[in-house]
């Protein structure tokens, strides 16, 4: 893998504030055209991460790479940070915001001014342009948040928490303005606790948990390396085999089928069979692979 | 530099274009000149005609005297007032002769062989019809004890008695050299006032008369003092901003917190300037026109002769001053989550800046003494200090510039420090900062 495929290189970052250690040891690789999951639960050091990524604070030792160059702050100007806490100038129009944080990032000019109106246009503001922010709900807010951090047209997009608070009309349009964010080649870097939504746009993920990294890879053959190990029955009767400890190790059961997670050593087929053999009437049995948040869960409890 | 430039034009704009600013512009040199005018009419608001008052002179000399003491009076006002129509030049001798207060129409009551009791019974009679507003009993031995009697039906006119006291004064005086036989030139002589003129010797031995700069670094002083009132805190509050709407963690993806602060602090002080820039048209206009009103009247107005250079020292030094201070309100905006709090944190400035103000006293006194020489490097105190060494004895350049540069710096090394302390602030949210804390925050960062 070439150089100018990765967009962000994290070598042995250590971080602490005074006796507290945020981040410990962590490297990373993001790679270009990719949207890469940082996840991990709260106060595992997803911000304090991302704040090195983005030139905020400096790391106490190891080296951040953005773009193949070591970080500083011209390289800012290619970032697009959508940070968990984020606000607007209350009292600002909307447009003027727009022109100030596009002017930070050394962004101005006629064909900027159309990309405004664009942007607007896409998240559906366009009759809120002079208004001044105080105006806005906060669904609006959010989404006027978004384009500052998009407006400049950045190479990476890095957004903390992007979804947190919307209704899921107004998710869902964020959400696909990402995907085509990503088509359009940009990389994105995506910082989330919840596990659904990284499961639906990440390629990649790197879980963290108490400063340190747990698991980092494709989701894809995350996913896999766990194994088909979960079944997802519908049946009727049968209760008995799927409670027996040493076929299954934990089951779940929806409102409309069962998630049974295999146990060590035990098979789907076996599983199968004795379902039929007690006299199980069977609607489904698909073997699945487990979920994120599956994932997530089982590593974070390992970890601690 | 062009992301600094941003930040300076957008809190420029956004203040500028604020309600509040275009009306307190606007409002205060309507109020000034109401301050100003409204007491003016107010004092002449002439209520009633000129007081009649009778006068018993026991001494049968006193009369006459006191009655030219009050039109010699009469006619310098009255000089000094222009008439409005010629025809109405005797109406306005006889009319209001002071502001604020009533001429005098005095009569001399001769008791021509009656008691001073009938007379007086007489003259309280009158007093009560209100043909008469008071009258004054001279005793005989007035011109050596100078004590007299003055009966009247409204003792709380203040003004008007203070005006008989001193014209009966002077009319005693005048009487007393009379009969010690000196003669009317000498009489005039006497009553001239010093007039004591400050001469400065300057460098190069030319004399100029340093009153009028003097003034000026009082004013200079004055307005800084006035400009950190009021934006100090415009100041705070707009390096809380970002804190306060969470924005500063975007921003600081964007753009470096010393650049931030320093274009927060200039775009303020560049409102604040714009103001008194307008307050200052403002109250030249005014100034011009009292002065070619006072000229028009004969009185000697005219504005102080100041050398070119001391107007550039007084723009430096007042900016210097101005920025010391506006830096140090940065400095506790950077460490403080609201302005509630930021207002009690700068109490202590505004405590330095009078201080400092006083210093001027002790310098003004020996300008050339080790002691200013300290102060007026001390970048908290050297604005004024420098600027009355500058008017007295004006010191070697590289003085001035050393302090200049001193204070400068100082300026730019607090707002490194203060944007330190804000990064790391911004990165805690919702703790303000102790300042051993603030100066962990300075070597973290």
């Amino acid at each position: 893998m070439s150089a100018n495929h990765i967009t962000v290189k994290l070598d042995r970052v250590y971080k602490s504030f005074g006796d507290f250690t945020a981040v410990k040891e962590l490297s990373l690789t993001v790679r270009a055209g990719r949207v890469f999951g940082l996840l991990g639960p709260n106060g595992a050091g997803k911000t304090t991460t991302i704040r090195m990524m983005v030139n905020i604070t400096a790391p106490d030792s190891g080296s951040i790479e953005l773009f193949g160059r070591k970080i500083d702050s011209a390289l800012q100007n290619r970032i697009g940070y959508l940070p968990e806490e984020r606000g607007l100038y209350r009292r600002m129009k909307v447009v003027d915001q727009l022109r100030f944080f596009a002017e930070l990032k050394n962004v101005r000019g006629k064909v900027f001014e159309k990309r405004i109106d664009e942007w607007l246009a896409r998240v559906k503001l366009s009759e809120w342009k002079n208004k001044r922010s105080m105006e806005l709900s906060k669904g609006m807010q959010q989404k006027i948040q978004f384009v500052t951090a998009v407006l400049h047209d950045p190479e990476l997009l890095i957004l903390d928490e992007p979804f947190s608070g919307l209704d899921p009309i107004n998710a869902e349009l964020l959400k696909e303005i990402v995907l085509d964010l990503k088509r359009s080649g940009k990389t994105i870097i995506f910082s989330t606790h919840q596990m659904e939504v990284a499961e639906k746009i990440c390629d990649d993920i790197c879980l963290i948990n108490r400063a340190e990294k747990v698991l980092e890879g494709s989701l894809r053959e995350l996913k896999s390396s766990f194994g088909r190990n979960a079944v997802a029955v519908r049946c009727e009767g049968g209760d008995g085999v799927l409670d027996d400890p040493s076929l299954v190790s934990k089951v779940v059961r929806h409102a409309d089928e069962t998630q049974a997670l295999l146990a060590h050593g035990a098979n789907a087929q076996t599983l199968l069979r004795r379902l039929i053999d007690s006299g199980a009437t069977i609607g489904k049995f698909e073997m699945v692979e487990p979920s994120l948040n599956d994932i997530f869960i089982t590593k974070v409890t390992e970890h601690q | 530099m062009r992301k600094f430039l941003a930040v300076v034009k957008r809190e420029y704009v956004q203040r500028v274009r604020a309600k509040m600013f275009i009306v307190s512009t606007i409002l205060l040199p309507v109020v000034m000149s109401l301050f100003g005018l409204v007491p003016a009419i107010i004092l002449n608001i002439d209520a009633g005609g000129p007081l009649r008052v009778a006068v018993i002179d026991q001494t049968g000399k006193m009369y006459e005297p006191l009655e030219s003491a009050f039109a010699t009076e009469e006619s310098e006002e009255a000089a000094r007032q222009p008439s409005p129509e010629p025809g109405a030049a005797d109406q306005t001798r006889r009319g209001v002769s002071r502001m604020g207060s009533r001429s005098f129409q005095l009569t001399e009551v001769k008791t021509d062989g009656r008691s001073a009791q009938e007379v007086k019974a007489e003259l309280d009679q009158q007093l009560r019809t209100k043909q008469l507003d008071g009258y004054l009993i001279l005793p005989p031995d007035f011109l050596s004890t100078g004590q007299a009697e003055f009966f009247n039906n409204n003792p709380g006119d203040m003004l008007s008695r203070g005006i008989l006291t001193s014209g009966l004064t002077r009319a005693l005086r005048e009487q007393r050299l009379v009969e010690a036989n000196v003669g009317p030139e000498t009489r005039r002589d006497l009553f001239r006032r010093v007039e004591l003129q400050a001469v400065k010797i300057g460098a190069t031995g030319e004399e100029r008369d340093s009153g009028g700069s003097f003034i000026l670094v009082f004013g200079v002083g004055f307005i800084m003092y006035l400009a950190i009132l009021m934006y100090g805190q415009v100041v705070l509050g707009a390096v809380i901003e970002e804190k306060e709407t969470r924005i500063a963690e975007i921003l600081f993806s964007s753009v470096k917190p010393f650049t931030l602060m320093m274009g927060k602090l200039v775009g303020v002080s560049l409102v604040a300037l714009t103001q008194l820039c307008i307050w200052g048209a403002a109250f030249a206009a005014f100034a011009f026109y009292g002065v070619s009103m006072m000229m028009s009247r004969g009185m000697p107005a005219s504005i102080p002769s100041i050398p070119f250079s001391h107007y550039i020292y007084f723009g430096l030094f007042f900016l210097l001053g101005y920025f010391i201070y506006a830096t140090i309100y940065a400095l506790v905006g950077s460490m403080v989550t609201t302005a509630q709090e930021g207002g009690q944190l700068a109490m202590p400035i505004i405590l330095i800046l009078i201080v400092s103000f006083y210093l001027f006293l002790p310098v003004s006194r020996s300008p050339d003494s080790a002691f200013s020489f300290w102060v007026s490097m001390l970048p908290f105190s050297a604005p004024v200090a420098m600027l009355v060494r500058i008017v007295t004895q004006t010191p070697p350049f590289w003085q001035i510039a050393l302090s200049l540069v001193i204070g400068f710096s100082t300026v730019l090394l607090i707002m490194w420090f203060a944007s330190r302390v804000y990064r790391v602030g911004m990165l805690m949210y919702g703790k303000r900062a102790s300042l051993p804390e603030a100066w962990r925050w300075v070597r973290q960062a």
